[in-house]
């Protein structure tokens, strides 16, 4: 419930964004009970993801 | 998480091994645990946070006193040095698997009658798939974090002492905290802080990055191309200037050819030319043919080393280690059909079979041989071609020393000529003759020049190369400073989302958990129609507000106040997708019987599984009635004061 | 003949590069006699061995040619010499990996006279080279 919750409240913002936030908050939950997770380096795994079909997408998109 | 049955060993007053099968139906979702008082309950309620968190988790800490958890009577019955052990095992249903999760603890009998603890209890937890597949879970911490995480444990497992926590005046903080934890704010929080943090990260790593390098180098590649492309032009004009020279200089040479008092000269010339062309020719050949002999005449240096090797080679044969005349194999047969090189037989143990014999014993593997073989060969041929090779090479240098003294008396006949032309008499002769020669100067000039554009090419296009091999490079990064600032914009763009929704969404949480709170405290508290409102402030404040619009909680009675504090657990639960079980011990210890009445009706809707340990006290007539058809399963928890011991014993 | 497996790159050491490209590059045979990369080496390795020096080569290794391009007729027989002359052992004949060792370090010594001899004297390199003979 609360996942869907999460889920729909960034329903407004760009598929990429979103996916970053909920694949972030995964991590998060998983790490939750630590006070000072070290999720750093997984974060930037999911954004460098994202960022790559991006550029891909984009890419694609351009006239060449 | 639905809890299905746990397994306690040796864990404080329970000795050996105890089981208790949780309800877990829809309709009978309630596991009643009777106990007086010392009984066991706690430690019951204990045993499960152990096995599911340990006795800390990330200074969290669960379990204050390790040392106690063995089960004293396990211990006594133990003989000096035998191990003791203490699990407790639980299994429960979460999202359609099944996981069993396991802690054990060892400890030795020490001789004084105390058990040595050791440091470390072993924790697994197992998943059993749909599919019946059991397997081992390799990251439990991070698993339980995503079902029932150590930090919100408190709001689940929850201990009735602690009932009226968040009913207190100073509760504002765990109250936030609750909330923040169990609705997964903090982990917005988190999320919103971490990607912001990646987010300055890039933008660091960005401006350290020049885009001006890959500039520079298409610039400078662009230069190279110009400059070859003029220099290859200008070298096109050169030769059109030279051709346009020589159609003049044959003109002028046609004239002179046809003039009276020059023709002589002039075919003198034609001669001398016609020769010297044929000289240079022959010059460029055998600079060639000398380079050829030269760069592969490296052996002639050589003749020390093969001399040497040669030698080593003699040796070894003279001590018979090679056969000189003939092969191994050769000599095989020779001894195979008892006869002798020279066609006589010879007998078993002769001079002869011996010497055979003695020949293939010292010699060497065949590959090795031939090898040797060839090689002494063709070293033996160095010596005449390196004779041959240093007498060709000289020859080739002779010839041009030679060619040097014919073209230079060549050349000199020429400029004869061309003095003789130019002191003629005659204008026109002398004028055409100097033409001439400027021309051939302009040719001259126009080719060294040439030669110097070569050059300039070929480093230009070497340049050029080199440039490529850059900018390759250069646009490698580029590209990667493409994805790092589309990684940033993402990061940032995701940092804003999350800010500009946390709000939104931290208050409607807070609401969701208010109106819920005000629903439930409603229902079990009968002196409703005092209470307006309970209020959940953005300071987290949890209030009941009066019908006049103040705050009641001065007036509240001990058992309001925890029956709210209550009301609120329970609102989180309902509201937050824990799908976990409320274990409650002794929740209605302090509430008025009144108060008690109400919960127990209310409860176990309130909770997708329900687990009470309860005094008898607690549990009684009308609370009792209002639980009764939801009970599922009921123990009762014996404490034998003989052996210290707890027993379970099942009641339904 | 059973010649055991082992490497076929002729390597050099990344320092010493630029002389057998200085050597190599160029269209003019008197200033740049040298046509591969494999006619320099052999005279490095032959003039290293005059030289009575092998250095090892310490920096980072590149591939100038393979094995395969030295001929039967000469090169292989020379350079077996140059290696049995330097480790006295005849079993090496069988040895590929070996005689490369060997002459790879005479070549690293050698290459540096080359270039002395053919560049830093006065006169055209080809006949420099020439006079080597």
């Amino acid at each position: 419930m609360q996942k869907e919750r999460l889920n729909n409240l960034f329903e407004t913002f760009d598929p990429a964004i979103r996916n970053i936030i909920l694949g972030v908050l995964d991590i998060e939950q998983e790490h939750i009970s630590m006070e000072r997770p070290r999720v750093k380096d997984q974060i930037d795994e999911i954004v460098t993801a994202a960022a790559k079909k991006e550029v891909e997408r984009l890419s694609v998109e351009e006239p060449s | 998480m639905k809890l299905e049955r746990i397994t306690i060993e040796n864990f404080r007053q329970y000795c050996g091994k105890q089981r208790v099968e949780f309800a877990k139906d829809d309709q009978k979702r309630v596991t009643v645990i009777h106990g007086i008082n010392g009984a066991g309950k706690t430690s019951f309620f204990l045993s499960i946070n152990w096995c599911l968190y340990g006795k800390s988790v990330e200074n969290i800490k669960v379990i204050d006193n390790v040392g106690e958890l063995m089960s004293k009577e396990a211990v006594n019955l133990a003989a000096v040095g035998e191990t003791i052990r203490t699990s407790v095992d639980l299994s429960f249903l979460h999202n359609g698997d099944r996981y069993l999760v396991k802690r054990i603890l060892h400890g030795v009998k020490q001789e004084d009658g105390t058990v040595r603890v050791e440091d470390t209890d072993t924790f697994t937890m197992m998943r059993t798939k749909a599919d019946g597949q059991a397997e081992r879970v390799n990251n439990p911490i991070g698993t339980m974090n995503s079902i029932l995480p150590a930090n919100v444990r408190e709001y689940f497992l929850f201990d009735g002492e602690k009932i009226d926590n968040f009913a207190k005046p100073e509760a504002a903080a765990q109250v936030k905290q609750a909330i923040y934890l169990v609705l997964k704010l903090e982990i917005l929080e988190r999320a919103r802080r971490h990607l912001e943090g990646l987010a300055s990260d890039y933008r660091r790593e960005l401006k350290n990055k020049s885009g001006q390098q890959l500039r520079d180098l298409l610039e400078q590649e662009e230069h190279a191309r110009t400059e070859i492309k003029k220099a290859k032009e200008r070298a096109i004009e050169l030769h059109e200037e030279i051709e346009s020279a020589e159609r003049k200089i044959a003109d002028i040479d046609k004239r002179l050819r046809e003039m009276e008092n020059t023709n002589i000269l002039q075919q003198q010339r034609d001669r001398i030319e016609k020769e010297l062309k044929q000289r240079r020719i022959e010059m460029e050949e055998i600079v060639n043919s000398v380079r050829d002999l030269a760069t592969a005449g490296y052996f002639v240096v050589a003749e020390e080393p093969i001399k040497k090797a040669i030698q080593l080679l003699e040796d070894k044969r003279a001590r018979g280690e090679i056969p000189s005349d003939y092969r191994q194999q050769f000599i095989k047969d020779l001894i195979s059909k008892m006869v002798c090189v020279c066609g006589r037989p010879f007998t078993d143990g002769s001079e002869e079979h011996r010497t055979l014999l003695a020949k293939i014993s010292h010699g060497l593997p065949d590959a090795l041989q031939d090898e040797v073989l060839n090689t002494c060969a063709v070293l033996h041929a160095f010596e005449q071609r390196t004779e041959k090779h240093r007498a060709e090479v000289d020859a080739f240098m002779r010839r041009r020393s030679e060619l040097i003294d014919i073209i230079r008396s060549l050349e000199a006949e020429l400029d004869d000529v061309s003095r003789q032309l130019k002191g003629s008499p005659l204008e026109e002769i002398s004028r055409l003759e100097r033409q001439r020669e400027n021309f051939k100067t302009d040719i001259q000039e126009n080719n060294i020049e040439i030669g110097s554009l070569h050059t300039r090419i070929d480093d230009f296009t070497r340049k050029l190369t080199d440039l490529k091999k850059e900018i390759d490079r250069a646009r490698r990064d580029e590209k990667r400073e493409t994805l790092l600032s589309t990684k940033l914009d993402l990061a940032q763009r995701s940092t804003d989302a999350i800010g500009e929704m946390y709000q939104t969404f931290a208050d409607d949480m807070r609401e969701k958990i208010q109106d819920k709170t005000k629903e439930i405290f409603k229902k079990l508290v009968w002196k409703e129609s005092h209470f307006q409102d309970v209020k959940l402030g953005p300071d987290f404040n949890l209030e009941v507000i009066d019908r006049y619009g103040y705050s009641a909680r001065p007036e509240l009675s001990a058992g309001e106040r925890q029956v709210l504090s209550l009301s609120f657990i329970m609102a989180m639960s309902r509201i937050s997708d824990e799908e976990a079980p409320l274990v409650m011990d002794t929740p209605f210890g302090r509430l008025s019987s009144h108060h008690r009445n109400a919960i127990s009706e209310h409860l176990p809707v309130l909770a997708s599984q329900l687990v009470l340990f309860v005094t008898d006290e607690e549990l009684r007539d009308e609370a009792r009635q209002n639980l009764e058809a939801r009970i599922g399963a009921e123990y009762r928890l014996e404490f034998n004061s003989k052996t210290s011991c707890t027993e379970i014993i099942p009641l339904r | 003949m059973d010649i055991p497996a082992s490497r076929d790159t002729v390597t050099i050491d990344e320092s010493v590069h630029y002389i057998y490209k200085d050597l190599t590059v160029g269209t003019d045979p008197v200033t740049v006699p040298f046509k591969t990369m494999k006619d320099v080496f052999l005279w490095a390795v032959a003039l290293g061995y005059k030289r009575g020096e092998r250095r090892p080569i310490t920096g980072k290794k590149v591939t100038i040619f393979r094995w395969a391009q030295f001929g039967p007729q000469t090169d292989i027989p020379v350079l077996r010499a140059i290696t049995l002359a330097d480790m006295n052992d005849i079993s090496l004949l069988l040895s590929q990996e070996e005689t490369l060792n060997v002459i790879e370090e005479y070549a690293n010594a050698g290459i540096h006279d080359l270039r002395a001899k053919l560049i830093d004297e006065t006169g055209q390199p080809l006949w420099n080279l020439q006079a080597l003979l």
